[in-house]
């Protein structure tokens, strides 16, 4: 019988840089194949390839037997073929019913008019497909997010879809409903569906996986059955053979050192457990772990976008509450967010403009000195090493690395102690990049300051922090020392499912 | 490495150069624009340029870029306000009634303005406290104004404001009329506070990202607050010029003041986007939208049609500014 899916030597570049570089890949039906890879290993151009979103430059490609022409394979010859994407940021109509998103661009219609019986009937018969059991007429933005991915699965299934694609389909979910998917992949993988499953959840891989492929610049690594395969052989199979990892950085910084920030019991919606943590002066802590797994949250929290609703805070010693961005600004903590565009910078503005305004905020009386503000924001150009064209350039036109520095500069200038950086190198250059990590270093030299440095890429979290918390599943599951800890034992804790799978 | 990003380097400024010489070719270019208009109907009409029909002007735009300094702000930072023509008149009647109760210019006055200021407060915690979005809250508010305007005074003008000449028809050392000089006032206060103030800078930044400004620390509604009461502030002391100049208070005037006032800032150049613009834009904007209106007068069109080339200006001006951006 014909492979479900057959790709080879399927090669792709951007911009003259090769993401992949001749990958195979087959899916039998019945079957869950893992894909696994680190960030920029090639999962996702891969998977967008199949579903036609890129075209790839070489390779060929089957599905059920019948050859695919990739030169002009797109989205709508892909779905035509019975190929489905689960998406993670669910695309279902929040404010249509569950049969309305079911029939959505294909309701039944007679002489203009929909005909609702029928389109209850098709609903009813897809949710029992998935063995979802809500009412068709709940609207979707009442449904838990794992019944939308339930849901999202019904959708593709009633597309006669035969590939599902499922990409970190769990990053959301509880452990219950972790299961209950597993429970779905399995009832549904016999009826001639097969699946590819990304995840970085290496546990639950071998609880859902049939076969495992781990993809690594660009090429596939290996594909072995997920019964026997070995999680430690595999992490090492993903971030190659330098396994060891140790830094070669001296000792963190000496314990007494007066305390910056202490947290404890930080509690609110966005975490599972209560939050302690403890930042000393001078200390430059890294907080990592994989998407959904309550990085962002924490620094949400911790600079009062999402107050904490229980918890005790200590800054500098003296305690304090933080409920509003305005009151952490006020005593000193600065946030650089993940998206510096969206919410870090005003881009038709100057740059003196942006570096000056919290500054301004924390100023007092009506007036504001403007040859101050210009002589303080050129002697942030010159000490952030800055490239722009002038005081009043418009940020919009700077790069990325350059934006970041401005968004540094906002913070510099109010003279801000504690600096909580979310993913500040993420879309930056890597020359850039040392530049970011300088000024990360030269920032906590100075007298009584302190970084919480949010990164999901491990080897930069690595590099720079002193100490190291690994959050997932929205809490904080392992204290290390860099010095003495490996790329290996971070992607460990940090995929692991819970406090109960300790052992790998 | 380092060669690109000299490169890079040396490319942007050339690019961020060329664009703030268009932005300034915008201001330059709406006067340009205005002097030509001024050409055309000097040439359609000997009258337009007789001394007569200049003061006229000059009145007539007073009380448009008072209201459209207002509205500079607000259009700022990335908000509107519907409501300013019904706040003109219900401002105005209050403080006619004032007037007429208690027979004192100035209570009168300072009543005038500091209802638009209340109204302006109203739309503001709307805005914030509320969070109705900017253009739902003040059109509801335009409904509330009205109605009150007319409640107030049970539909009738109030007349025999013959006290109130002086802010509209009066003149200071008998050469350079009030309304100018209120409006030269407002406009310098305006600039100023834009520049140097650092209210005027986080109206800029409200208007830019008002996410950023939240997590800068900026106290984002208390800004918002004010700007929509010096919005009707503004208002408020426009409607004690329009009074002056007609000796009487009409509960119905102000009507369509809106979209001359919204006109007048767009037109200028600012943003529709908020972050982009000044009032001296909005006062050529403001003078242009006058000189239109009075071509049309003194050419013998049809008012009614002023209407329509009102509508038709401002969305070309928003027209042009999209245009302008996608290059």
């Amino acid at each position: 019988m014909d492979k479900l899916l057959e790709m080879s030597g399927i090669t792709k570049s951007f911009y003259g840089v090769r993401v992949l570089k001749g990958v195979d890949l087959d899916l039998d039906t019945g079957e869950v194949h893992v894909l696994l890879g680190e960030n920029g290993a090639g999962k996702s151009t891969l998977i967008k390839i199949l579903c036609g979103a890129y075209r790839a430059d070489e390779g060929s490609m089957r599905i059920a037997g019948q050859p695919v022409d990739l030169a002009t394979h797109d989205p709508r010859s892909a779905e035509d073929a019975g190929v489905a994407t689960v998406y993670q940021n669910f695309h279902l109509v929040p404010h249509l019913s569950v049969a309305e998103n079911l029939s959505l661009g294909r309701f039944v219609h007679q002489r203009g008019l929909i005909r609702w019986g029928e389109v209850y009937d098709h609903a009813r018969e897809a949710l029992a497909r998935v063995d979802l059991a809500v009412d068709p007429r709940t609207p979707v933005s009442r449904l838990p997010v794992s019944q939308k991915q339930m849901l999202e699965i019904a959708i593709a299934l009633s597309k006669k879809a035969r590939i599902l694609i499922m990409d970190e389909p769990t990053a959301a979910l509880s452990r219950r409903e972790t299961e209950a998917l597993f429970k779905t992949i399995r009832d549904i993988t016999p009826k001639g569906i097969g699946v590819i499953y990304i995840s970085h959840k290496l546990e639950e891989v071998k609880q859902v996986g049939d076969r495992i492929s781990v993809l690594r610049d660009g090429m596939k690594i290996a594909t072995l059955k997920a019964r026997d395969a070995d999680l430690g052989q595999v992490i090492s199979l993903m971030i190659g053979k330098d396994l060891s990892g140790k830094g070669s950085r001296d000792a963190p910084a000496a314990p007494a050192r007066p305390r910056a920030l202490e947290v404890k019991g930080l509690k609110n919606r966005s975490f599972a457990a209560p939050v302690d943590l403890t930042i000393s002066e001078g200390e430059i802590l890294g907080v990592t772990g994989l998407v959904g797994s309550g990085k962002t949250e924490l620094a949400r929290s911790l600079f009062g976008i999402d107050p904490a609703v229980e918890g005790e805070f200590r800054l500098h010693g003296r305690p304090v509450r933080i409920d509003s961005p305005r009151t952490a600004v006020s005593v000193g903590i600065g946030y650089l967010s993940e998206d510096r565009d969206v919410d870090g910078l005003c881009l038709n503005l100057g740059v003196k403009e942006n570096v000056s305004l919290v500054a301004l905020s924390k100023a007092r009386g009506l007036f504001f000195s403007i040859p101050a503000e210009k002589r303080a924001a050129s002697d942030l150009i010159t000490s952030l090493g800055l490239k722009v064209a002038g005081l009043s350039q418009q940020v919009k036109y700077l790069s990325g690395g350059n934006k970041q520095k401005v968004v540094f500069g906002k913070w510099l200038s109010a003279r801000c102690r504690l600096l909580i950086l979310d993913e500040p190198t993420m879309g930056i250059d890597v020359g850039a990049r040392g530049d970011i990590y300088g000024l990360i270093r030269r920032f906590v030299a100075s007298e009584g300051r302190a970084v919480v440095f949010i990164s999901s890429d491990v080897e930069e979290i690595l590099e720079v922090s002193d100490r190291i918390l690994v959050m997932a599943r929205r809490e904080v599951v392992a204290e290390l020392d860099p010095a003495r800890s490996s790329k290996q034992e971070i992607l460990q804790h940090a995929s692991r499912l819970s406090r109960a799978m300790d052992t790998v | 490495m380092n060669e690109l990003q000299q490169t890079r380097v040396g490319a942007w400024p050339r690019a961020a150069l060329e664009l703030r010489g268009l932005f300034r070719n915008q201001a330059v270019s709406m006067l340009l624009i205005l002097i030509l208009l001024w050409a055309v109907l000097g040439f359609l009409s000997p009258y337009f340029f007789t001394v007569d029909n200049l003061f006229e002007i000059t009145l007539q735009t007073a009380v448009i870029a008072i209201i459209g300094a207002g509205m500079t702000f607000v259009i700022l930072s990335g908000g509107i306000d519907l409501s300013v023509g019904s706040v003109f008149a219900s401002s105005a009647v209050v403080g006619g009634l004032v007037f007429t109760h208690t027979h004192s210019l100035g209570l009168a006055l300072f009543t005038t303005a500091g209802t638009g200021a209340l109204y302006g407060l109203a739309n503001g915690l709307l805005i914030t406290a509320l969070r109705v979005p900017p253009f739902i809250g003040t059109l509801g508010m335009m409904g509330i104004a009205r109605g009150f305007a007319l409640i107030f005074v049970n539909g009738v003008p109030i007349y025999g404001l013959e006290r109130y000449k002086f802010i509209g028809q009066g003149k200071l050392f008998q050469v350079i009329p009030v309304p100018t000089v209120i409006v030269l006032v407002v406009f310098v206060l305006g600039y100023l506070a834009l520049t140097y103030t650092r209210f005027g800078r986080f109206t800029y930044v409200i208007g830019s990202n008002i996410e950023a400004a939240r997590l800068s620390g900026i106290p984002v509604q208390r800004v918002q607050v004010g700007i929509y009461m010096t919005c009707g502030l503004l208002t408020g002391i426009a409607s004690t010029i329009e009074a002056g100049r007609l000796a009487t208070i009409q509960p119905a005037g102000g009507n369509g003041y809106e979209l001359l006032a919204i006109g007048a800032v767009i037109i200028g150049g600012a943003s529709t986007f908020g972050g982009e613009g000044s009032v001296v834009a909005t006062l050529i904007g403001a003078i242009i939208v006058t000189t239109i209106r009075n071509g049309l007068n003194i050419l013998g069109v049809n008012a009614f049609w002023q209407y329509v080339v009102n509508g038709l200006v401002i969305i070309g001006a928003v027209a042009a500014d999209q245009f302008r951006r996608r290059r």
